[in-house]
């Protein structure tokens, strides 16, 4: 346990500053926001059909990425696959990318014409300007937190644990479902918190590859987009719904979750 | 404490610093415009440059919309040229403009990836039962006009029934269209350059319901560089200017 020190002058200065530039943005909004017909202005600008969506979506995405976000980050801990390195680097470049691109990627490999895509249409599965097109453009861009997450905390396991109770007998999936799991609980739920709320704001890629409609593919993120000239209150209005739930997911989850 | 000074100097250094390499010109010129105006005002920009060296044209393309807000509210602009003018009547309440003139028309056409998969041969084939029709979003003024268009041919609502994406600006319904991704969308005949012509199929509306567009351009009161701006205007609106809008697909103003 690190000693509480007294903050030195210049870290509080400087941190002061950061806090500022990140609270200014949003105290702004607050101030904004058309609060004497925000119930009437929140309806009219399809608000609830964006959040309903944005919420089933960035859940669907979330939890695809920490399904196959954990073998990844397994493969990548514990294999001893050759080039290890580079797949590490493939699976976490849509962190790094700007999202239009991956959208732009998406429509190339899976869109109607796409290089796999072609098969998908030929089954009739069309994910372009659909829900699940969404769904697979948040999951691209925030698969790569749940990668990371799980992979450090896979790095930072007692092995030793593991080894025990395999030699007293237990299966491997046992081993897995009942040490190795419930150890990496917290990073797992650190993971899948960013995943969320990184789901919850993705924005480029889902245009690019699912379009914008109403109902359909239009999250919370593209409405605000869509509203920001025709109704800047409401957009304004929008905005402040997906801060409200991106600080729901990360103080009520970081509670659950982080901490055990 | 002399600590502390050197590094909210050193940030404060840094954010003049990084914003200044942005902009280094003496006479640079900022024309905010339409994307439809994209190929057109690049070259027109370009030509610009070239008769007078030491001038440097920036150009911030979007939808109209958007454009006249954040002039509205940043007012960085030297120049509007917006494919409505609603839009620039709502920079001429605020900021205001000046040296305003229509310098532009344009039609709208259909357009259909090449092998044409949903069979549109003409605008009410986009009612038809499952065309993916994509269009620019409402209040977008290409999104705009073409609901105008479905209107005054008879068939709005089904064709709004067909709409599986409200994109942008009209270059972004142009990728979804080339990309194959949709079946038919509308946007101005300027938006198949020859760069899109291969990769589209155009379909013409016939004049009665079709909507022309008109493109006022204007100087924006209060910009950084009024008297090049007033140059840039009577430049687009000079004969030059419309020689090459010409090029581009644009009619000439009424």
């Amino acid at each position: 346990m690190a000693v509480p020190r007294r903050t030195p002058l210049p870290v509080a200065v400087l941190a002061a500053i950061g806090a500022a530039f990140v609270a200014l943005p949003l105290m702004a909004l607050v101030v904004r926001a058309p609060w004497s017909t925000a119930g009437h202005e929140l309806s009219s600008s399809g608000a609830w059909t964006a959040l309903r969506l944005s919420i089933v979506v960035s859940a669907c995405a979330a939890g695809l990425a920490v399904t196959f976000g954990l073998p990844l980050a397994w493969v990548l801990a514990r294999s001893e696959l050759p080039g290890r390195a580079v797949l590490r680097a493939l699976v976490l470049l849509p962190l790094v990318l700007p999202p239009v691109v991956g959208g732009i990627g998406l429509l190339a490999a899976l869109g109607r014409n796409g290089i796999a895509g072609r098969l998908l249409s030929a089954v009739g599965i069309q994910l372009p300007f659909t829900a699940a097109g969404a769904v697979v453009a948040t999951t691209f861009v925030s698969m790569p937190l749940a990668v990371l997450a799980a992979e450090a905390g896979l790095r930072s396991l007692d092995v030793r644990l593991e080894h025990a109770a395999a030699a007293m007998g237990a299966s491997r999936w046992y081993v897995f479902r009942r040490v190795t799991l419930p150890m990496l609980r917290p990073q797992l739920g650190a993971g899948l918190v960013l995943v969320w709320a990184r789901a919850l704001g993705e924005f480029g890629a889902t245009i690019t590859f699912a379009g914008n409609l109403a109902g359909r593919t239009q999250t919370l993120p593209l409405a605000v987009y869509q509203t920001r000239v025709t109704d800047p209150g409401g957009a304004v209005l929008i905005s402040l719904l997906l801060v409200a739930l991106s600080l729901i997911v990360l103080v009520a989850l970081r509670e659950r979750l982080f901490t055990r | 404490m002399r600590r502390l000074l050197a590094l909210v100097a050193a940030a404060a250094l840094l954010v003049p610093g990084c914003a200044r390499s942005a902009s280094a010109h003496d006479r640079a010129l900022t024309v905010f415009a339409a994307s439809s105006l994209t190929a057109a005002f690049t070259q027109i920009g370009k030509d610009f440059e070239a008769a007078d060296p030491g001038v440097m044209v920036t150009f911030n393309f979007g939808p109209s919309d958007g454009l006249a807000a954040s002039i509205q509210s940043e007012g960085t602009a030297d120049v509007f040229a917006s494919a409505s003018g609603t839009w620039m009547d709502a920079v001429a309440r605020s900021p205001g403009v000046s040296d305003r003139a229509d310098f532009a028309r344009n039609r709208l056409v259909i357009i259909t990836p090449p092998n044409d998969p949903a069979k549109v041969t003409s605008i009410e084939d986009l009612a038809n039962p499952g065309v993916k029709l994509v269009l620019a979003a409402a209040g977008v003024p290409v999104g705009d006009y073409a609901r105008e268009a479905l209107k005054s041919a008879g068939v709005l609502t089904p064709a709004l029934a067909n709409v599986v994406s409200n994109e942008e600006d009209d270059a972004s319904v142009v990728a979804k269209i080339a990309s194959g991704e949709a079946d038919a969308g509308i946007v101005y005949a300027s938006d198949v350059t020859e760069a899109v012509a291969p990769t589209v199929r155009a379909v013409q509306i016939p004049d009665a319901q079709n909507v022309i567009a008109t493109y006022p351009i204007a100087v924006v009161s209060g910009g950084p560089q009024p008297d090049l701006a007033r140059a840039f205007v009577a430049f687009v609106t000079g004969s030059e200017g419309r020689a090459t809008l010409a090029k581009f697909g644009f009619l000439p103003p009424s």
